[in-house]
C-alpha cells in the first residue's frame, strides 16, 4: 500500500456506482475521490502525486478517450482504468492504444479492478519519477552558459579536449576549463553522469564536424 | 386441287356463308338459287354472244356463257361444280337450239366450253389460297395466264376441230381456231373480273358507301359513256385512229378511284360499245372485212383491258398497304398511350423527326419541335447528362442498341424517371440514316422501390431502437449500473469487515445503497412493460392478414437468403383488431426471426414456415407462425416468456418478453407449444368492438 500520497478518482456519472467504488477503494486503503463528469475533474486542482482514474466510457460530457486526450495536452501522468456496460472492441482498442493500462466490463471482479488500480498507481509513479527527473536535468542545464553548453554537447558526443578546441578553434586550456564548469553546475563527476544528464532532459550531442 | 371455301353470293345473292360448312347441303337452297342464276346467265350470255357475232362466221367477237360459266366456277366451292355444269348444259341446249345448230355441234361446243372453264378455274383455284379477288397483282396475273390465256388457247383446238369434224362453217380448222381463241380470251378478260368483283361481295357494300362516291362514280360512267359514244359510233369511221385513246382517261379515273370493280365496269362498258356499234357498221373497227374488224377490236380490247386490271389490283395493294401500315401506327400509338412510351425516330438523311404524342407530352417537347440529341440532353438531368450522351455515342460507334435509366428534369421543374433504349439505323454506305428509339416513363416504379426501401429502412430503425436492439442494449446497460454499484459495495463491506474497527455509521450506508441499488434493477425490468405502453402511438383497426403480407415483404430478401419456403394459410374476411400495427410487424417480425433462427441446423430442404391466421367465433383473431426447427425444450415450456430467459446461447432472453408485453398490451395471450417438429408461436388478439362481422379493415 502507497499510502496517502497517491489518489484514486472515479468519473461516474450514476451516483450510487460512484459512491460504491469510491467506498471501494477506500476499504482497500486508497485515498478516493469521485466525479460526476470528465469537466468536474479536470476542474479540480493538479494533484502533484500518482493518480489512477477510474473512468466509465458511456457517460455524458466528455467521453472516456476525449478525456484521455485532454488529460494528455494538460501534460499530467494520470493513469486510467476504463470502465465499460459492454466491452466493445473499437473503444477498448483505442484507448489500450491510448495507454489506458486496463479496461474492465461491469460487473467486474473487485480483486481485478483493485489490481488494475494498483498497477494503474505504480506506472502513474515511474512516469511522475521520470518527469521530475528530466525537470531537475534541465533546471540544471538551463544554468549553462552558451559556451559551456556547446562545449557540454561535444563532451557527450565523445571528444577529446583537444578535438573540440580544434573544432571550437580555442585553446585546449580554456576548454578544459568550461569542461570542469559543467560538471560543476551539473553535479555530476564522470563523463558516464553527463551523458545520463543529457538523455533524461532530452539534449542531444553536438553534430559532426562538416 | 385444293377445295377452297368460297363466298357463294353469286349475282347478287349477298350471302357470305361458306358452302363446306357440312357435306348434307346439296339441296341447300343457295346451291339451287346458282343453278338458276348459271341457267339463266349462260342462256342470256348465249343470246348476247350471237348478237355480237359478226356473220358470216359461226363464232362471236365476245361469247359470254363460257365466262359466266368460268365466273360461276371461280365463286363456288369446288364440290358443287357438278351442279354448276348441270345447269348450265340445258341454257346451252335452250340457246343454241333456237339457232339451228345441229345437236352434235351443239353437244361439242358444250364440251369445249366447259373445258376451256375448267382448265381456267382449276388453274386459278389452285394457284390462289383464297377466295378469288382481284385486287392483288398476283390474283391478276394468274387469272390472266391461265383462265384468261391458257383455258381458251388450249380448249379452242378442241373447239376448232369440232367445227370441222361436224363441216359447220366455211372457215379452216386454224381460222376458227384463232376467231375463238381470241373471242374466248376478251369475253374472260371483260366478263370473269366483272362478275366476279361485283358479285362476290353481294351487296351490302353498297350502304355503306358515300354519296359524294355514289355522285363520282355517276359523273364517270357519264363522261365514259359519252366519249365512247364519240369515239366509236359518232365518228366517222375514217376519223382519226388517236380518238380510240379517248376512254383512255376514264378507264384510268376507274382504276385509280373504284379499284378492280369501277376497272372491270368500265372495261365491260367499253367492249360492248365498242362491239356493238362496230357490229352495226359505225366507228373505226367497221372499215374492213368483218373478220379483220373482230381482230382488231379484240386486240384493241385485250390490250386495254389487262393493264387496267392491273393497274387497278396495284392501287387497291397500295391502298391495303397504307391501312395496314395506319392500323399499325394506331396500334403503337395505343401501346404506347397506354404503356406511357414515348416512341420516337430520327431520320438524319431526311431531316425529319417523329415522337408519340404522349412521349411530347412525358418529356414536355412542343407539338412540331423538331428532335435532336441536344434538345433531348437539355432535358435530361444535370446530374445524368454526361453518362446519357457517353451511352448514346457509345451506341453509336457500336452500332448496338443503347439501354439506359436516367432523370429527366422537365421545365416545370419535375423529375421523372425514365428507361430508354433505342438504336442507330445505318444506310448502305455504312453512314448514320436514323436513330430510333422508345422510352418508358418509371417514375412510378422507382418512386414505389424507394417507398419500400424508405418503409422497410423505417422499419429496421423502429426495431432496433424501440424494441429488440437498442432497447436490449440500454436495458443491459441501466441493470449493470445497479448490479456494479451493488458488488463494489459488497465488495468494500467485505474488506472493511477484515479492518480492525468497522465504521458501522458507514455500513448502514453501505446496505442501504445496496439496498436502493437492488430496487432499482427491480424497477429497471418492470419498466420494460412501462416502455412498451410508452411507444404503443395510435390503435386503428388493423387486418392481420395485411400485417402478414407487410412482414414476409420487409424479409422477402432475408427468406430467400435463407432458402426457407414461406407458406401462408390466411383466413379470408379476416375481422380486425385494434392495434398499433408497427408493433404488430414487430412481434411477428420477432416470431419469424425466432422461427428463421432456430431453423439454422435444419436440413434446406424442411425448411419451412408456415403462417396462419384463423378467426374464433368473430371474437378473437390467432396468428401462428410454425416453423420445423428443432422445437422448445420440454421442461421450459412454462419458462418461456420469463426475463431473461433465452434457447440460444448468444440470446439476451429479451425479444420474447417485449413480444409478450406488446401482446398483453394489446389485450392478447401469447402461447408457445411443441408442434410434431417444431415449434409454433401464436398470438390471440381480441376482435376490435366495432368490427362489423366479416368486414376486411
Amino acid at each position: 500500500m502507497s499510502g496517502a500520497t497517491e489518489l484514486v478518482c472515479v468519473v461516474d456519472d450514476d451516483q450510487s456506482v460512484r459512491r460504491a467504488l469510491r467506498r471501494l477503494f477506500k476499504s482497500d486503503g486508497y485515498a478516493a475521490e469521485a466525479f460526476a463528469s470528465a469537466e468536474d475533474y479536470l476542474a479540480r486542482e493538479i494533484f502533484e502525486g500518482p493518480i489512477c482514474l477510474v473512468l466509465d466510457v458511456r457517460m455524458p460530457g466528455l467521453k472516456g478517450p476525449g478525456l484521455q486526450e485532454a488529460l494528455e495536452k494538460r501534460g499530467a501522468c494520470e493513469q486510467i482504468v476504463f470502465l465499460t456496460g459492454h466491452g466493445d472492441v473499437p473503444t477498448a482498442t483505442r484507448a489500450m492504444k491510448k495507454g489506458a493500462v486496463d479496461f474492465l466490463t461491469k460487473p467486474f471482479d473487485d480483486e481485478e479492478l483493485i489490481l488494475a488500480v494498483k498497477r494503474a498507481l505504480e506506472r502513474a509513479e515511474e512516469q511522475l519519477r521520470r518527469h521530475g527527473e528530466r525537470r531537475e536535468a534541465r533546471r540544471r542545464i538551463d544554468k549553462l552558459t552558451p559556451r559551456e553548453f556547446e562545449v557540454f554537447r561535444f563532451v557527450i558526443r565523445g571528444l577529446l579536449n583537444k578535438q573540440i578546441a580544434a573544432e571550437l578553434h580555442t585553446a585546449e586550456k580554456t576548454i578544459k576549463v568550461h569542461r570542469g564548469r559543467v560538471m560543476q553546475k551539473l553535479g555530476v563527476t564522470s563523463v558516464a553522469d553527463l551523458v545520463r544528464i543529457s538523455q533524461r532532459a532530452g539534449v542531444s550531442p553536438a553534430r559532426n564536424p562538416a | 386441287m385444293k377445295n377452297v371455301a368460297t363466298p357463294l353470293g353469286l349475282g347478287g345473292l349477298g350471302s357470305h356463308s361458306e358452302a363446306d360448312e357440312s357435306g348434307g347441303q346439296f339441296f341447300d337452297w343457295r346451291v339451287v338459287a346458282i343453278a338458276l342464276f348459271v341457267f339463266a346467265g349462260y342462256f342470256l350470255g348465249a343470246k348476247i354472244g350471237f348478237a355480237l357475232t359478226f356473220r358470216p362466221h359461226p363464232v362471236s367477237v365476245l361469247w359470254p356463257p363460257n365466262s359466266i360459266l368460268l365466273a360461276a366456277l371461280l365463286l363456288t366451292p369446288v364440290r358443287i361444280w357438278w351442279v354448276i355444269l348441270l345447269a348450265a348444259f340445258p341454257a346451252h341446249l335452250a340457246a343454241q337450239l333456237q339457232s339451228n345448230v345441229p345437236p352434235t355441234m351443239i353437244l361439242c361446243w358444250f364440251m369445249s366450253n366447259t373445258c376451256e372453264a375448267l382448265i381456267g378455274a382449276g388453274c386459278v383455284r389452285y394457284l390462289i389460297d383464297r377466295p378469288v379477288r382481284f385486287d392483288r397483282l398476283r390474283n391478276v396475273g394468274i387469272f390472266c395466264f391461265f383462265a384468261a390465256f391458257l383455258g381458251p388457247f388450249l380448249s379452242s383446238f378442241l373447239d376448232a376441230a369440232f367445227v370441222v369434224i361436224n363441216h359447220w362453217g366455211q372457215d379452216s380448222y386454224w381460222q376458227v381456231w384463232r376467231i375463238r381463241f381470241t373471242s374466248n380470251v376478251l369475253a374472260a378478260l371483260t366478263l370473269v373480273p366483272f362478275i366476279v368483283s361485283w358479285s362476290a361481295e353481294g351487296i351490302a357494300w353498297l350502304g355503306k358507301i358515300r354519296r359524294s362516291r355514289f355522285l363520282e362514280a355517276g359523273l364517270l360512267l357519264l363522261g365514259l359513256l359519252s366519249v365512247n359514244i364519240i369515239a366509236f359510233y359518232k365518228f366517222a369511221p375514217t376519223a382519226d385512229s388517236a380518238l380510240l385513246y379517248l376512254p383512255l382517261p376514264f378507264l384510268i379515273w376507274a382504276a385509280v378511284r373504284f379499284g378492280s370493280r369501277g376497272a372491270s365496269a368500265a372495261i365491260c362498258t367499253l367492249a360492248f360499245l365498242a362491239i356493238w356499234s362496230a357490229g352495226h357498221g359505225y366507228g373505226p373497227f367497221s372499215t374492213r372485212s368483218a373478220e379483220e374488224n373482230a381482230l382488231s377490236i379484240q386486240m384493241f380490247l385485250i390490250v386495254m383491258s389487262v393493264p387496267l386490271m392491273l393497274l387497278a389490283a396495284v392501287i387497291e395493294e397500295r391502298s391495303e398497304g397504307e391501312t395496314t401500315l395506319r392500323e399499325r401506327e394506331e396500334r403503337i400509338s395505343l401501346a404506347a398511350e397506354s404503356a406511357d412510351l414515348a416512341f420516337w425516330t430520327i431520320n438524319f438523311e431526311r431531316k425529319e423527326s417523329w415522337m408519340s404524342d404522349n412521349g411530347r407530352a412525358i418529356f414536355s417537347f412542343g407539338p412540331e419541335e423538331p428532335l435532336s440529341r441536344e434538345l433531348f440532353l437539355s432535358r435530361v438531368h444535370p446530374e445524368d447528362r454526361n453518362a446519357v450522351d457517353e451511352a448514346i455515342e457509345s451506341a453509336r460507334a457500336s452500332s448496338q442498341t443503347f439501354e439506359f435509366e436516367y432523370r429527366l428534369l422537365r421545365p416545370d421543374g419535375e423529375t421523372r424517371w425514365l428507361i430508354s433504349r433505342g438504336r442507330y439505323g445505318y444506310n448502305d454506305l455504312g453512314g448514320v440514316r436514323e436513330l430510333i428509339g422508345v422510352a418508358i416513363d418509371v417514375t412510378a416504379q422507382v418512386k414505389a422501390n424507394l417507398q419500400l426501401r424508405l418503409q422497410r429502412e423505417e422499419m429496421a430503425h423502429m426495431s432496433r431502437v424501440s424494441s429488440m436492439g437498442e432497447l436490449t442494449a440500454s436495458l443491459a446497460h441501466e441493470l449493470n449500473q445497479p448490479l456494479t454499484a451493488i458488488a463494489s459495495n459488497a465488495a468494500a463491506g467485505k474488506r472493511f469487515l477484515a479492518q480492525s474497527s468497522p465504521d458501522l455509521p458507514m455500513f448502514e450506508e453501505l446496505l442501504a445503497d445496496v439496498a436502493a441499488d437492488a430496487r432499482r434493477a427491480s424497477d429497471i425490468i418492470h419498466g420494460i412493460h412501462h416502455f412498451v405502453r410508452k411507444s404503443e402511438g395510435t390503435r386503428r383497426p388493423v387486418n392481420l392478414n395485411e400485417v402478414v403480407r407487410e412482414v414476409l415483404r420487409l424479409l422477402h430478401s432475408d427468406l430467400l437468403g435463407r432458402g426457407t419456403a414461406v407458406e401462408t394459410q390466411l383466413a379470408p374476411n379476416l375481422p380486425s383488431v385494434d392495434a398499433n400495427p408497427v408493433q404488430l410487424q414487430q412481434v411477428l417480425l420477432n416470431l419469424l426471426t425466432n422461427s428463421l433462427e432456430a431453423m439454422q441446423s435444419t436440413a434446406a430442404a424442411k425448411r419451412r414456415v408456415v403462417i396462419s391466421t384463423t378467426c374464433e367465433a368473430n371474437s378473437s383473431v390467432t396468428v401462428s407462425v410454425r416453423d420445423y426447427g428443432g422445437g422448445l425444450p420440454k421442461d421450459d415450456l412454462d419458462k418461456i416468456f420469463t426475463h431473461f430467459y433465452s434457447t440460444k446461447p448468444t440470446g439476451m432472453g429479451m425479444g420474447l418478453t417485449i413480444v409478450r408485453s406488446i401482446v398483453e398490451s394489446h389485450g392478447g395471450e401469447l402461447a408457445a407449444e411443441n408442434a410434431d417438429e417444431g415449434a409454433r408461436f401464436s398470438f390471440r388478439l381480441p376482435v376490435a368492438a366495432e368490427n362489423e362481422p366479416g368486414e376486411v379493415a
